[in-house]
């Protein structure tokens, strides 16, 4: 195989040193594009708060770390960005739509029942069963990921050992699950 | 987690990657792969059958079309997995694709009825060469897509299909040799349109490389 091209921009030179495995790089990179991706997050999707903008945010960090073997060093960097940027946000406006189209909106019912517990905003987020059925209706990977990291407390090496899945596959399907999580348990918008 | 943390988290133990090939040196590769599996392959099958008049561009204008169609729809299938790519492939494919149906549609006798053509059983063997034979080549073409970015799977899955119907009608005429001619286009041109269709059906309900990683997460 011939000898890689010269990366062309900064960016493409941090993120062909990042390929090589130079972890310092590639954090260098992530944390420099970050407030950038923040910036065409918010301006794609200025209806979004801010948690849902962070999220995006943290989509498509995580599809570059996903897909950076398919970064080509000879080519700018910003339009392969810009292009995973695209896709994450068109993905996640569909998920939006399907979210909406299940979702009921009751904001302008003050009361739905009489009982004074039925309408008080305070949701008891320690609530245990809650807990155990919200990871009980996670995916296969995710909840093996939180049963072992976050219940078992085992060391990310002890539970990639466990699983027989990679530390990074861990790391990702942990961010994932606590994102779902946090969806499912947190308190309802209003 | 915050930002910060999943920033850490990722470069933490980050891992070596081989940059993929360029979807041109992917594509050139994976037709030289597949045209040695097709010969193989025709040659394990071979039975006899009418001798071709190799020189004449009615018989070998169809086939060549039809190499440089697979090369193109691999070149587009490579190039759709590399975020930012350019469309031009997709439509060098397109191109590539509808020359050969013009050359096949060009070299064939028309003097078949349709009772005819639903009658030419003999040609199911072929769709069965197309689409058995080409499975191994489906699956090679997929395991190379896994290590790109399938945002558009659907489309990935038509061009990969594209060319794996290609090279392996290549192979389904060689078997038992036969013409090109109406009975053929519609039987060998219907599998591989059927082809072309499930497999991008099934890429849209089968979650693929990205989809994989980030939607039903490891």
């Amino acid at each position: 195989m011939t000898a890689p091209a010269q990366p062309i921009d900064p960016f493409g030179r941090l993120m062909r040193a990042a390929q090589e495995g130079d972890a310092a790089a590639y954090e260098e990179l992530l944390r420099a594009i970050a407030p950038q991706l923040r910036r065409v997050v918010m301006r794609q999707r200025g209806f979004a708060g801010i948690a849902d903008v962070e999220d995006l945010v943290q989509d498509v960090l995580l599809t570059v770390h996903a897909v950076r073997a398919t970064y080509d060093s000879s080519r700018p960097f910003v339009p392969w960005l810009l292009a995973i940027v695209r896709n994450r946000l068109a993905d996640g406006a569909r998920r939006y739509a399907r979210t909406a189209r299940r979702e009921i909106h009751v904001d302008e019912s003050d009361v739905t029942f009489f009982e004074v517990e039925t309408n008080t905003d305070s949701v008891e987020l320690g609530d245990a069963e809650a807990v155990r059925e919200a990871v009980r209706a996670l995916p296969e990977g995710q909840r093996e990921a939180i049963e072992l990291l976050k219940l078992k407390e085992l060391s990310l090496k002890e539970a990639a050992e466990a699983s027989g899945t990679s530390v990074g596959a861990l790391k990702v399907a942990t961010h994932r699950a606590m994102a779902t999580l946090r969806r499912t348990l947190g308190p309802k918008r209003r | 987690m915050n930002t910060n943390d999943l920033i850490q988290s990722l470069s933490r133990d980050l891992a070596p990657v081989e940059p993929l090939w360029r979807p041109g040196r992917r594509a050139i590769a994976w037709l030289l792969a597949a045209a040695v599996y097709v010969v193989a392959l025709t040659a394990l099958l071979a039975r006899s059958g009418a001798p071709l008049e190799l020189a004449s561009p009615r018989v070998w204008l169809p086939h060549v079309a039809a190499i440089v169609a697979c090369l193109l729809a691999s070149w587009a299938a490579f190039a759709s997995v590399i975020p930012g790519h350019s469309g031009r492939p997709a439509v060098w494919a397109a191109i590539g694709a509808l020359v050969w149906i013009a050359t096949v549609v060009a070299a064939s006798h028309w003097d078949s009825d349709v009772a005819a053509i639903v009658a030419a059983r003999h040609e199911a063997a072929c769709v069965g060469v197309i689409v058995l034979g080409g499975a191994p080549l489906l699956v090679a073409m997929a395991v190379l897509l896994r290590r790109g970015a399938a945002f558009a799977p659907g489309k990935t899955a038509a061009f990969a299909a594209l060319a794996v119907g290609a090279i392996t009608n290549i192979g389904a005429c060689f078997w038992r040799p036969h013409a090109v001619d109406d009975v053929t286009l519609v039987w060998h041109g219907g599998a591989i349109i059927a082809l072309v269709l499930v497999c991008a059906l099934a890429a849209r309900l089968v979650p693929t490389a990205v989809g994989a990683r980030l939607r039903r997460s490891p």
